[in-house]
């Protein structure tokens, strides 16, 4: 991985924390809000793999979590742990045009159930069943639209930087 | 396959680092080995969410929704774009005229005699992560008298409390958070009680004596009690709904807040208050939550013996970016 490659992590990852921050959350769509982060970290782990994917979702999970109030980790944990099994999907099946909307899909659920099950471990008041319900029922869908606008954009930047880009 | 192994351990460190991670920075609340590097991030964040916050005011309102962003698709000719554009000036025009006319209210919020606040405005909501209300506001340790713990208030009532605050930026915990709980009292009767945030639900309101029960009536309004960390006398909200389950101990209903929390935009925080219950007639006049000249009013107590504000008092020199723009700490004088 060259220089260029991490300045083009960096940047993405700053710039969609700062739009979901500043303009996503504000766009008060009903139930919970897209979470843009995560469709980045997916498009990483489906373009150039597993291990790329965790690192973006570690870190863009750690600046979450610092700018969160809840306890560091958690998010950067979910965003791993659905990286690595992202990056296996990539992988192991034929590329199709419906993959990176499963993949979204299933790591957006992922996520959710993640997080909420590290705040049943932490004892947070805020999971509750009804709470996760209206997570899921709201967040994956907008996940999976925001799909073709995210991992396009991402895999188009990775190839102009590397027109060949090797899986790891 | 190949360099599965090397896949797994970098999967097994990283987890386990989130979860060290995890593990030190539980409980630690404001300060924890955390504290230093969340205010880092703030203040590397702040200025920017700032700035992106106000051209996402007006785009987000213009958005309102997200159907236009099919038809960029047909970008055919360059007179579409400019009409777009006016458009878009035109929207917002009128969010800047909205936030006029609420920091008109704002500034004209009855009876805040006594009261410090700081104007401040919502730069960035949440997390991306559903569970818990919070919003980050643009003023921070560098305005004077922000710190953990005031409340933040809006021209129609109580809006929650600053639970970090870093150097340019603060979060406030709404009051619609699941852990959110401050004394309340009703105003009609002036019973004691504590309203917790729902979540996803309604408000709860919790009445402290059993004997008060037959006293909670629909359409209530409550007025916090005053602690060490709420000013008192500030609106909640209104009983919307009484639980008629006998042999409770403590009768419960459920609240409508006066803010609209998915609607934030100017606030304030009060930065000094008379910190203890002040001893004034519950029946303010007029009620709270009344509108008058399209403004809803806030009727703050004003405290008998004034207390001789300490420490952050005077609406003196404030920080540079609150005081360019807004007013920078507004003190009302006294109702003529």
């Amino acid at each position: 991985m060259t220089g260029r490659r991490f300045a083009l992590g960096a940047a993405t990852i700053l710039t969609a924390l700062l739009v979901q921050t500043t303009v996503i959350t504000r766009l008060a769509l009903p139930g919970s809000p897209p979470d843009l982060l995560l469709v980045l970290v997916v498009a990483f782990a489906l373009v150039e793999g597993p291990l790329s994917g965790m690192a973006t979702g570690f870190v863009a999970g750690v600046l979450a979590d610092l700018m969160s109030d809840h306890e560091v980790g958690r998010i950067a944990l979910a965003y791993v742990v659905v990286a690595f099994l992202v990056g296996q999907f990539g992988t192991d099946t034929e590329r199709s045009v419906f993959l990176p909307f499963a993949a979204v899909g299933f790591a957006s659920l992922g996520v959710v159930l993640i997080y909420a099950g590290e705040g049943v471990l932490l004892g947070d008041p805020r999971i509750t069943g009804g709470a996760v319900m209206q997570a899921l029922v709201s967040t994956v869908p907008y996940a999976v639209i925001l799909t073709p606008f995210v991992i396009p954009v991402v895999g188009g930047l990775i190839r102009r930087l590397d027109p060949d880009p090797v899986r790891r | 396959m190949r360099g599965s192994a090397r896949l797994r351990l970098v999967l097994t460190v990283l987890v386990l680092s989130a979860l060290t991670f995890t593990a030190l920075d539980y409980g630690g609340g404001q300060g924890g080995p955390f504290g230093a590097l969340r205010n880092g991030v703030n203040t590397v964040f702040g200025p920017a969410q700032r700035a992106l916050g106000g051209v996402a005011r007006s785009v987000g309102g213009a958005l309102g929704g997200l159907p236009r962003l099919g038809s960029y698709q047909s970008d055919n000719n360059k007179l579409r774009t400019q009409n777009d554009e006016l458009k878009r000036q035109l929207v917002a025009n009128e969010a800047d005229q909205r936030r006029i006319k609420e920091f008109d209210c704002l500034m004209r919020t009855k009876d805040l005699e006594g009261f410090t606040v700081v104007p401040a405005a919502v730069s960035a909501i949440g997390a991306e992560l559903p569970f818990q209300q919070t919003v980050t506001i643009d003023v921070g340790d560098r305005d004077q008298g922000v710190i953990v713990g005031r409340t933040v208030i809006s021209a129609r009532g109580l809006v929650g409390r600053i639970i970090r605050v870093g150097r340019y930026t603060s979060t406030v915990a709404l009051l619609t958070d699941p852990t959110f709980s401050v004394g309340a009292r009703l105003a009609r009767v002036g019973s004691l009680g504590f309203v917790n945030g729902g979540g996803s639900g309604p408000l709860t309101l919790e009445l402290a004596r059993l004997d008060d029960d037959g006293q909670l009536k629909v359409g209530d309004a409550l007025l916090t009690s005053g602690s060490s960390t709420f000013v008192p006398g500030v609106p909640i909200g209104r009983v919307s709904k009484v639980s008629t389950r006998s042999g409770q101990l403590a009768r419960t209903a459920e609240v409508e807040s006066f803010v609209d929390v998915g609607a934030l935009d100017l606030l304030m925080v009060v930065v000094n208050g008379p910190r203890t219950q002040a001893r004034v007639a519950l029946a303010p006049s007029p009620q709270p939550g009344t509108e008058v000249a399209g403004c809803t009013v806030v009727p703050l107590p004003t405290p008998v013996s004034t207390p001789a504000p300490v420490g952050t008092t005077s609406p003196g020199p404030n920080a540079a970016g609150t005081a360019s723009r807004q007013p920078a700490a507004a003190t009302a004088s006294p109702t003529p």
